[in-house]
């Protein structure tokens, strides 16, 4: 790993450890490997949000040429975002591309996650059958990603509704991360999830 | 016959309307005797006629050089900042001088010199609240004492003196910016490599980036990048769009005229360096082209290669350019495109290439069906002649070998039956505006649309004509033939110069 690179890393993971935002329990780096290129960040869904009450895990990969360029950082728990794609966890996030600036940490790039997560951006879309709910049906939209925070990230609130909707399609054979995704591509239609899936 | 005898000494005249350019630019390359492209008067009413200039790299430079000595000159400005104007501003000398003369610091902000009034503002703040608790935070680049300052990016402090900063007092070590400018140069970047701080866009200029101690090879690749960017951004050059080829072309003005490069033949719109596409303009043909992209799965079904004979119901291949179609087993006469009696064809052709708008658009779904149908009838046409120049191009094949084996038969020599070549060079350029005339219509929208498809049936008559003639040119007497051309190109220039504004 360059020398500048690794530098920086270990300045701004005590940057990080140090900032009143850990002190707050919002956002946590931690080293996966001695040369600081591989790192799992965690960030606190924002309150007031569907995200609230989880914990969303990150991969980030430092690269050779950092901080010239961005580290590439994706989400690894599953979340419903317009800007995060649901299978992938890939992230379109303006300063993780081109607005990337040498200048800025992985401090500012948690902190800049946390706030796509509270303010999506759904005409640069991720996902786009996200951001196509999110548009269409809000209120569909809001109960969904809660769902997805309950069961992927430790949130507290759910629907009962939906949660049997998963049961039957996991009662015909399907796992539950696919039962998950097709309903809640299909705003919850069961019909059209069992087409979507067996069809 | 007199009218006869009229127009073909009116060809003998105008010979060069349709000679010259020769088929190379629209078929691949191929060679097949001298064309008569040498001797040509110059139609000065050729609405087609665009004179271009191919340059060199190194005459692309002291043109460019005018630009910036010009500018450097006037305002009494370094060479590296007026080229940084001139790249902003699409190299309009007067609009620089103008704009810097009314209000020099403005000017310096919207061409990224300067920091906004904001962000001045901001970073004012930073140093004024700048207490030992946000010590060492990247990005603010922080003042330890007056010698010596943090880098923000590797976080080592060193000397200020050997601090760099643009003007917005964005303060990083030499060491830093050279490898951060390495790293940019090597992704392609030149003249649109910014400052490191955030959301600070300032430009780092030419004069600073070369200073720096990169390597010769990467100063070289600078250079490079950024004379593509200034070319790219000067409105009267284009590079050629041929893969590996290194033609510039300079025009006196920007318009949407058809380049042909003489090195490597590509065919190409001076101003958008897209396709030529006559009689449509650039913004045009662009939203054409995206939507035949996205409605390409709809639009599919209906390009089918064959079509029933509307008179004994065998199925037909289109296997020809031609649209007017005789059924192999019935020889009834007809139009490919509507089904309809090629008889009395001619003087209705007006009816067929023509899209009917329908009044019955009462709902919504009614609406989106007619939109749909009122597309597929463009694009049914745009796809057919399309198909017909690829078919027209074997035609030519075809005549290429047929003679080669009279010349070798001894009937005739290459110059004798150059006719033939020049009849289907002139099929395909026909043709080939003829395509183009599809989208112009369909996103036509005023009183003039009529006349602009009659004269489209004109052509199109015109063309089929000329095609059933070339498919057939051995048993076509050659004073027919050539009428024909006449005819075609005539019809065709007269729609470019009533229609093709650019
Ligand atoms: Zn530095
Ligand atoms: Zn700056
Ligand atoms: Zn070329
Ligand atoms: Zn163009
Ligand atoms: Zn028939
Ligand atoms: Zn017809």
């Amino acid at each position: 790993m360059a020398n500048i690179a690794s530098q920086r890393i270990k300045r701004e993971f005590k940057e990080v450890i140090r900032s009143e935002e850990v002190a707050r329990c919002s956002i946590k780096v931690e080293l996966l490997d001695d040369n600081y290129s591989q790192l799992k960040g965690e960030i606190a869904g924002p309150p007031d949000t569907p995200y609230e009450g989880g914990k969303f895990l990150l991969e980030i990969k430092v690269p050779e040429t950092y901080p010239f360029n961005p580290p590439k950082v994706k989400f690894l728990t599953k979340v419903w975002h317009p800007n995060i794609s649901s299978v992938t966890g890939a992230i379109c996030l303006d300063i993780l591309k081109d607005q990337w600036a040498a200048a800025m940490t992985l401090r500012t790039v948690l902190l800049s996650l946390q706030a796509l997560m509270a303010s999506p951006e759904p005409d640069d879309p991720q996902d786009a059958v996200v951001a196509r709910q999110y548009k269409g049906f809000p209120e569909i939209f809001i109960s969904t990603a809660e769902h997805w925070t309950n069961i992927y990230a430790g949130g507290s609130r759910k629907k009962e509704e939906y949660s049997k909707k998963i049961e039957r399609l996991m009662g015909i054979g399907c796992n539950m991360d696919q039962a998950l995704v097709a309903l809640s591509g299909c705003n919850w239609d069961l019909d059209k999830a069992i087409e979507q899936i067996f069809g | 016959m007199m009218a006869e005898c009229t127009i073909n000494d009116n060809i003998d005249e105008s010979d060069s309307d349709y000679s010259d350019e020769d088929f190379e630019t629209y078929y691949h390359p191929m060679e097949y005797g001298d064309s008569e492209e040498n001797h040509n008067p110059v139609d000065a009413e050729d609405p087609e006629l665009f004179p271009v200039e191919c340059l060199t790299m190194e005459q692309v430079e002291m043109f460019l050089n005018e630009a910036v000595n010009s500018v450097c000159h006037i305002l009494n400005i370094n060479m590296s900042l007026a080229k940084l104007f001139l790249l902003f501003n699409n190299w309009d000398v007067e609009k620089i001088i103008s704009g810097y003369k009314l209000d020099i610091t403005s000017f310096l902000i919207s061409s990224r010199v300067l920091p906004t009034l904001q962000s001045q503002q901001q970073s004012a703040n930073i140093d004024d609240n700048d207490c030992q608790c946000e010590q060492q935070q990247p990005g603010s680049g922080n003042i330890i004492n007056d010698n010596v300052f943090i880098c923000p990016v590797c976080t080592c402090s060193s000397l200020k003196s050997l601090g760099l900063c643009l003007e917005c007092q964005h303060t990083f070590c030499t060491e830093c910016w050279t490898t951060y400018v390495e790293v940019k140069i090597s992704e392609g970047q030149s003249t649109e490599i910014t400052c490191m701080a955030q959301n600070c866009n300032l430009l780092l200029q030419e004069v600073i980036a070369l200073k720096l101690p990169i390597s010769s090879y990467l100063k070289l690749q600078y250079q490079h990048f950024a004379f593509h960017n200034y070319v790219i951004s000067h409105p009267l050059l284009r590079f050629c769009v041929g893969p590996n080829c290194n033609v510039i072309f300079k025009a006196k003005q920007s318009l949407a005229k058809r380049i042909v490069c003489p090195q490597c033949k590509s065919v190409f719109c001076f101003k958008c360096g897209d396709s030529y596409h006559a009689p449509t303009d650039c913004a045009t043909i662009k939203n054409w082209l995206t939507k035949c992209a996205d409605d390409s799965e709809t639009a599919n079904y209906f390009s089918a290669h064959t079509k029933d004979c509307p008179n004994c119901n065998i199925c037909i291949e289109k296997n020809g350019g031609c649209n007017h179609m005789q059924c192999y087993k019935c020889r009834h006469d007809f139009c490919w495109m509507c089904l309809g009696d090629w008889k009395g064809h001619g003087s209705e052709y007006y009816e067929c290439s023509r899209y009917k708008e329908n009044s019955e658009t009462a709902n919504e779904s009614a609406k989106a069906r007619a939109a749909l149908r009122k597309y597929l009838h463009y694009y049914e046409r745009w796809q057919n002649h399309a198909k017909s120049l690829k078919l027209e191009e074997k035609t030519l094949e075809k005549i290429k070998d047929r003679i080669n084996q009279k010349v070798m038969n001894g009937s005739g020599t290459w110059i004798d039956w150059q006719y033939l070549l020049d009849a289907a060079a002139l099929l395909a350029k026909c043709r080939y505006t003829l395509q183009y005339t599809y989208p112009y219509a369909y996103y036509m929208n005023n009183e003039s649309k009529n006349l602009f498809e009659y004269q489209q049936a004109q052509l199109e008559a015109e063309i089929e004509n000329l095609s059933w003639k070339v498919e057939r040119a051995e048993t076509t007497d050659r004073g027919d033939l050539e009428n024909q051309m006449y005819i075609a190109e005539k019809r065709r220039k007269t729609l470019l110069k009533d229609f093709f504004q650019t």
